[in-house]
């Protein structure tokens, strides 16, 4: 089980369904979910220049284009990485499977890349096989699909 | 009603008694080594849980996909407007090709007409004119009395040249004013 996540997604309803397909398949007891890039880049300035460090969440989900915030999700993913002291288990859920944003997202260190469909579990339940690769940094970048 | 002083087995009973079913993932984090019928009472908790959550998953699902069908039927609306808009801007652009040609073919008629009449009325000038010359000369040359005919003959011509310049004039007065117009 991953001891805490944090979702930044525009889509309130996508928010109800993570969290729904989290909680059915015992991913997390803490999940927190945010609308804009901008709050999540503020919490993790936050986070690594004054902490607490502990309360940083253990993997983060993006969204690709989230309306609405000042950049999209590769760029905080870059931010996160580069800027406030990498450390956290890093990818993009989206509903999108282009190529070059793939590429891109795997350029700033996104770990994974989850397309988002009308059937999210059996996409989490594979990726929460392959997480301890993710958490130890051994496993490769992969797309669920 | 649950108060300070409860333990968690106290309040877990109290819940249990009034039929309150806890929800979310709180539940979980209840510790399996429970008396037996709190046990029960949290399995059950965890069940009614998992049952609605799995069925708020699936309407929301549903919400999604109907809002994406949306979406995508906005995109196809907006698309069939602006191709609707494009074929308005065609039908209005051939259409005043139309009532153009329309136009250019009235004025070339009408040309054509005032050439008609320009070119009769000539004929009957010169015709008039030569003749009433030629009647002239040869009353003059058979030494016959040219009084009558001969104010006729200059009567005529005054009148031939007065009829064609305002013949002329009334053209020149026509072509001005389509030249003016188009």
């Amino acid at each position: 089980m991953i001891d805490s996540i944090l979702l930044v997604d525009d889509e309130d309803l996508f928010h109800l369904v993570f969290e729904d397909a989290c909680s059915l398949l015992d991913m997390t007891l803490s999940l927190e979910a945010l609308n804009s890039s901008d709050e999540a880049d503020k919490l993790f300035k936050q986070w690594f220049e004054e902490g607490p460090i502990e309360e940083r969440p253990e993997c983060v989900f993006v969204d690709l284009n989230i309306i609405g915030s000042s950049f999209d999700g590769i760029e905080l993913i870059r931010k996160i990485n580069s800027d406030y002291g990498n450390g956290v288990v890093i990818g993009i859920i989206s509903s999108s499977d282009d190529n070059q944003e793939i590429e891109k997202a795997k350029a700033v260190g996104a770990q994974f890349w989850i397309i988002k469909s009308d059937e999210i579990e059996p996409r989490l339940e594979d990726f929460l096989k392959d997480y301890s690769g993710y958490e130890k940094k051994t496993a490769p970048f992969k797309v669920y699909k | 009603m649950i108060n300070g002083k409860d333990t968690v087995e106290e309040a877990l009973r109290k819940a249990k008694a009034k039929k309150v079913f806890l929800e979310g993932n709180f539940v979980k984090l209840l510790a399996k080594s429970l008396p037996t019928d709190v046990k029960a009472y949290t399995e059950e908790c965890k069940e009614r849980d998992t049952k609605a959550r799995r069925k708020r998953l699936e309407v929301n699902k549903r919400v999604q996909s109907q809002n994406k069908e949306l979406e995508e039927a906005a995109v196809v609306k907006e698309a069939l407007v602006l191709e609707l808009q494009n074929a308005l801007d065609d039908a209005e652009k051939l259409r005043d090709e139309a009532v153009e040609d329309l136009d250019l073919m009235q004025k070339r008629t009408q040309f054509e007409l005032i050439g008609l009449i320009v070119r009769v009325a000539l004929i009957i000038i010169v015709g008039v004119g030569v003749t009433t010359t030629l009647l002239y000369t040869t009353a003059m040359l058979a030494d016959k009395d040219t009084t009558i005919l001969g104010n006729a003959w200059s009567n005529l011509f005054g009148i031939l040249l007065t009829n064609s310049f305002s013949i002329i004039g009334t053209i020149m007065g026509v072509k001005y004013a389509t030249e003016k117009n188009s």
